[in-house]
This record gives C-alpha cells, structure tokens and sequence, in this order.
C-alpha cells in the first residue's frame, strides 16, 4: 500500500472505481457530501497492520522464525494520557471518602456551632496528604504486597508442614499490624493524655507503646491461626465467639475493679477496631483461604469469615493482658515519676528524627519493612519461588512505604488536627468552655442533642459510604440466599456504628463506666448470637471489623481525645469500642427480623392447609 | 415455512475489547446510534502490561469483550459511536475489530417476515 491513500476512505482503497473518482473530484471540485462529512469528524483510515511491526527476525534460509516485538516509545503527552485516568480514579477513590466527611465536620462547625475551623490551610493541605496517601499505599499494596500475599497462599500450604504454615501465619499477624495505617494514629493518640490522670494509659501508650502494638500484633496474629484452623476444620464462630468472650470479659470486669486500671480499659477495647485495616484482611484471609484450598476444602462461603471478628477481640485481651503485666511491675507513682524525669530530659530540642516530619516518614519505612523483608524471606528462603514482575513488585513497595510516608504526615496535619478540633468545639454546644465567651451557645437539652446528633449524623455517613460495607453486603446476601439484602445490611451496620459513636459521646460526656457499657452490649449480643443462625451471626460479627478503616479511625479518635479534653473527661477512648459493638447488635436483630417476616410470609401463604403444617415446617 | 431457515447476510460484528468498566459506555453509545444490542464477556488481558515495563501498571489486566452484530451497510456509524465514547483512540483505551459474518440466523418477526417477503 502507498502512502497517498493512507488517508483515503476506507471503502475506496482498493476500488478502481473510487480512485478515478478522487481524479474526477480533484479536477471538477465537486466531492461526495459523506466525504465531507468525514472531514468533519476525522474519518478513517486504514493502515497495514504489518507497517506497525517490525521486520521478523529469520533464519539462515531466509524463513521467519519470530516475530519482533519492540517496545513502544511514548511522547510525554502520552504517557500523561495513559495514566490520566488511572490516576484520576485512584485519587476519586480515596476523595470520596475523605471529602463528604471533612466537609460534614467543617459545615457543622460553622452552622452550629459559628466556629471558623482553624488552620484550615494547614488542615486542607494535611487531608490532600491523606488522599494522596492512602492512593498509592492502597496501590502499592496491590501491586507490591498481594502478590506475595497470592504466592505465598497458593504454595506454602502444599510445601511445608501444618505446624510450620501456622507459626508463619503467627508472625504474618504482627507484621501486617505494624503496617497497618490506623495504628500510627493509636500512637499519636498517647501523647494527649495527661499522665497524672492515667498513669497506666499514658506508660501504654508512650513507654510501652511499641510493645503495645507488638502484643496486638501477635493476638491478630493468634488470630489468624485460629481463623485458619476454623477454615481446616470447618469450625463453627458461636463457640469461638463464646470462649473468646469470656476470658476477655471477665478480664475487663477484673480491671475495672482497680479504678488505676479501669482508665484504660477505653483503650483496650478501641485497639480492637483499629486492627482490621486494608493490610490484614486481604493478607492473611489469602494465606487461610490457601491453606484450606490445599488441604481440599475449598471455598465454602463462609470461610472468609470469622478470622476478621477474632482479629478484632484477640487485641482485647492481649492488651488487657499486658496492662495487667505492667500494673504488677510499675506502680502510678513510679509512671508519673519517670514521665516527669522524661519530660525535664526532652524539654531540649528533640533530635531531627523526632520531629515532624521526619518522624512521620521514618515511622512509615519503620511500619512497612518489617512486613516486607518477612515476606520476601518467606519466600526465597522457605519456598524458593521466584516473583512475577519483580520490577512491580519494588514499584509497588515503593509506592506503600511512600504512601505510608504522606499518610502519615497528613494524619498528624489533617485528620487528626480536624477531628481534635471537631471534638473539641462540639462540648460548646452544651457547656462552658474555657476560651469560648458564649459558651454554651444552647440550652443545655438542646445543645446536648444537637451533640448527640452530630455523632450520630457523623458515625452513619462515615460507615454508609465505605467501600469495604458494600462488599460485606454483596457476600451476605449471596450468603443467605437473597433473604438479606444489600440495602438492609448496609443500613443496619450504618445505624448500628450511628447508635455506637453515639453513645460513646454520651460516656464522655456523663464519665459514664465503660465496663458497664461493654458487658451490657456484648451480653446482649451473645444472646443474640445463640438464637441466631450461623450465616448471620458470621456477617454480624465481621461487620464491626470491616466498618473502622484508615480513614474513621483516626478521624473518631481524635475527635474523643479532643472531646475528652474539652469535657474533661479522664480519657477519650471507648468511642470506637461502642462503634464496634453497635452494628454487631444491629445486624444480628435485623437478621432475626427478616428471618421473622420470611417465616411469617411463609406461614401466611400456607394458612389454607391446616392438617399437617406442624410437619411440614418442621421438615422445611 | 416453518422449518425453512431464513438466514440474514450482510451481518458485521464489532468487537470491541475494553478495560473493565467501560462496556457499559460502549452499548449505550451503540444503542443510541440504533444498535439492537451486544454481548459482554469478562476477559483477562496479557501483553500490553508486560510490553509497556512499569508503565504497564496503569494498564489494567481486566478486560470487558463487547460483542455487537449490526448490518454492514452501518457498520461505520456504530464503530465511530463506539471509538468516541469507549476513548477507543486514547492510550490505554483498548481495541476493536470488525469481523464480517457470512451468515446469522434469528427468529424474524412475522411483521418483517410478511415486508421482506413483499419486497421480493
């Protein structure tokens, strides 16, 4: 083919008829109107396929042996084509879920509560730092450590023994907790309490900060063994349920006895929403799915379940476990002593690695390394395989220690600037506020509602819109064969998280026990638990886990320090633990209710027969 | 009449293979221009990702195959609706082909049966 028709119609490259037409067009300057039209629109043209490859490579005798495929060279108008949509979505992704929440708090601020927001500057820019963040830590999770997650999964399980796939699985535990976003924002949390108020809360969360997370690290761990049995041995959650709950209930009743201890109680129970974050979850329901698949069980539906609610009670009770190992060997006056010596030590200037924000992107490489280098020992000294796409993989890798860099930055100027303040500012509503001169701006009942209202307002939109929920939602409805919906398990978590927040504003407010709150809830939900079946209980279960990600998190644990220390409160925690216990309620009464209305449905469609009914049902 | 075969000729299929998400956009810009309708199967993609080295990240691996059968005589318009909307000349946009069919067969509405049959 010429080039002069390269740019012809595309039914007239081969006519004769079309190119004596073209001559005659040339010559009388008359042309055909679709010939015109398609100037307008561009047209077509048609190009040999062979122009755009390469000369094959070929043998002696002059035969092709193969094909040459170069690889294309791009402009970078190109390039910047290519990943615009890439990035756009990625970037809207993570946008949606930051923005409508930031704009929520914002708007409240300003119509209720006439407070212009401060450093909003510094606060936008630090929220830009959290979208930015979290889009490439999500992306570089999937491209960097999932698929180490995926090989590891398929061959360990066939390659090594039980025993040694379980200690692996143990210690995966602990990695994917120090790489888990949300944590950091636990650690944060620990420099705002005051350590004459809670001695034991302040040693956790600043001395023994890292072994705190090292212990939650290994209850998810021990978690996941225990989650990756019940895949093997298609163990039921109710027992599991039960057995994990007595130990960790009878420990919080026990700590709340010695009121020293009960102050940090909050904490114990809010470490438990903060584990189950975008690292956990896929990472080890990967290697238990693998497993099971190896040993031929295969996906049975329910064995994704399960390991997210143990993940999320195991950290209660290890952090339970070690506030009563420090409290045997630390007395409060000896905390308090040692933090004052401390703080006399650190009033110079702390070293560059201290501060922000170095800190923050020494302790992104501190939280993602350790997870990586574990994985890729798994996998080069245990099993020997090789990755596909190397190159990708470090990309990736990359792209999560540098996203966990930004989101930590933006956590410390955003998020947790926003929701200090937030909480902060709501106790102006309802009483007086040092600082504030109208405070409070309402009468107390209304003002207190009006604060009830936000966190409830707050809790549902946080929760309605999380990605996370909606594939809950889908897995439950297949699960229970249509019987429940989408629609209603999102709103049943929604309320349920709405009611919780709720209600862990009103413990801060009254300084209400939150053992008290905890027994009350989780006896209630262990009575439903009994009556209701093994579909809903799983989801119900796991809905508490899957609603608290990296985004809430921080966002609701600041706004109760905040909050605590506007109301004086002695510590702000339990927030997220009433957030975790309320959708678990919620979704268990929805579920008995739509098991309730089918059952009647059914029974109202069968009334006309009425002889063997009692049968029948009992078979159905 | 009723066991003889009616064939229709002068059939085209376009094909248009797409990044996961977009065939959605791809039959409703054909059925605006009057396309009957189309099929979509999910498709995993190779190559493009392992050509571009670690450009190819932006290259996703799911792919949507579209099916969609239109008379020849507008295969043009269709293809063009389906190129603007699917971004079909953007990089990364995926490809289509067109493949001429020798020969479909259909129920044919009695209506048109009686019309084509007038027309002979």
């Amino acid at each position: 083919m010429s080039a002069t028709n390269l740019f012809a119609g595309t039914e007239g490259l081969h006519s004769p008829v079309a190119h004596s037409y073209h001559a005659a067009a040339r010559m009388t300057g008359r042309y055909r109107y679709i010939n015109f039209q398609r100037s307008l629109g561009g047209g077509a043209a048609a190009v040999s396929a062979r122009l755009l490859s390469q000369e094959p490579e070929r043998d002696a005798a002059g035969r092709i042996v193969r094909l040459r495929t170069a690889r294309p060279s791009f402009t970078p108008r190109e390039i910047a084509r290519l990943f615009q949509p890439y990035v756009s979505q990625r970037f809207l992704d993570q946008f949606k879920t930051v923005a409508p929440l930031a704009a929520y708090l914002v708007l409240f601020q300003l119509l209720f509560l006439r407070q212009l927001v401060q450093d909003s500057w510094l606060i936008t820019g630090g929220l830009l730092a959290v979208i930015l963040g979290l889009m490439f830590f999500m992306e570089g999770l999937k491209l960097g450590l999932m698929p180490f997650g995926t090989v590891i999964g398929a061959t360990l399980p066939r390659k090594s023994s039980l025993p040694v796939v379980l200690i692996l699985t143990l210690l995966l535990g602990i990695g994917v907790t120090f790489a888990e976003p949300a944590i950091s924002a636990l650690k944060m949390a620990g420099q705002n309490v005051a350590v004459e108020r809670a001695p034991y809360l302040y040693a956790l969360l600043n001395d023994w900060a890292g072994t705190l997370v090292l212990v939650v690290g290994a209850s998810v761990g021990v978690a996941a063994v225990v989650g990756t049995l019940r895949f093997l041995y298609g163990w039921s959650l109710k027992p599991l349920i039960y057995l994990t709950l007595a130990p960790v209930l009878s420990l919080t009743v026990y700590a709340a006895l010695r009121p020293e201890l009960a102050k940090a109680l909050g904490l114990a129970w809010d470490t438990g929403a903060v584990t189950t974050g975008p690292v956990t979850v896929p990472l080890v329901l990967s290697l238990g799915i693998g497993i099971a698949a190896a040993a031929g069980k295969g996906d049975s539906g329910l064995s994704g379940f399960g390991t997210v609610t143990l993940a999320s009670l195991f950290p209660v009770g290890g952090v339970l476990l070690l506030l009563l190992y420090v409290a045997s060997i630390l007395s409060p006056e000896q905390i308090i002593a040692a933090a004052h010596a401390a703080q006399a030590a650190a009033s110079s200037t702390p070293a560059w690695y201290q501060r922000s924000p170095s800190l923050e992107i020494v302790s992104g490489i501190r939280a993602i390394l350790p997870l990586v280098v574990f994985l890729f020992l798994v996998l080069s000294a245990l099993l020997r395989e090789k990755l596909p796409h190397r190159s990708e993989i470090f990309l990736g890798i990359a792209f999560t220690i540098i996203g966990m860099c930004i989101f930590n930055i933006g956590l410390t100027y955003g998020l947790s600037k926003l929701g200090g303040s937030a909480g902060g500012l709501v106790p102006v509503a309802f009483m007086e506020v040092a600082g504030f001169a109208d405070s409070p701006l309402y009468v107390y009942a209304v003002g207190l509602s009006l604060a009830l209202l936000f966190a409830w307002v707050l809790g549902f939109g946080a929760t309605v819109a999380e990605p996370a929920l909606n594939a809950l939602g889908i897995t439950a409805e297949q699960l229970t064969n249509g019987v429940f919906k989408k629609r209603t398990l999102i709103l049943a978590v929604s309320t349920g998280v709405a009611f919780g927040i709720a209600l862990g504003l009103l413990k801060l407010i009254f300084d209400l026990p939150l053992v008290y709150m905890i027994l009350a809830g989780y006896l209630l939900a262990l009575a439903l638990t009994v009556v209701s079946s093994e579909e809903f209980v799983n989801v119900a279960w796991d809905s508490a886990g899957v609603t608290t990600g990296p985004i809430t998190v921080p966002l609701v644990l600041a706004m109760g320090l905040g909050f605590g220390n506007a109301t004086h409160a002695v510590e702000g925690f339990g927030i997220l633990s009433m957030a975790s216990i309320g959708p678990i309620i919620t979704v268990l009464l929805s579920g008995l209710w739509s098991r309730y209305r089918t059952g009647a449905q059914a029974r109202a469609a069968r009334t006309p027969i009425t002889a063997n009914i009692k049968t029948s049902e009992v078979f159905l | 009449m009723s066991d003889t075969i009616t064939y229709l000729t002068d059939a085209t299929m376009i094909t248009a293979v797409v990044p996961a998400g977009r065939a959605d956009d791809l039959l409703k810009a054909a059925r605006d221009v009057g396309a009957s309708g189309g099929i979509v199967h999910q498709a995993r993609g190779t190559g493009a990702r392992e050509l571009l080295g670690l450009l190819g990240i932006a290259v996703e691996a799911e792919r949507e195959v579209v099916n969609i059968v239109v008379p020849t005589d507008y295969q043009e318009l269709v293809t063009n609706a389906i190129v603007h909307a699917g971004g079909l000349g953007k990089p990364g946009g995926g490809y289509l082909y067109l493949t001429a069919l020798e020969k479909v067969a259909t129920y044919i509405p009695e209506a048109s049966m009686a019309r084509l049959q007038a027309g002979d």
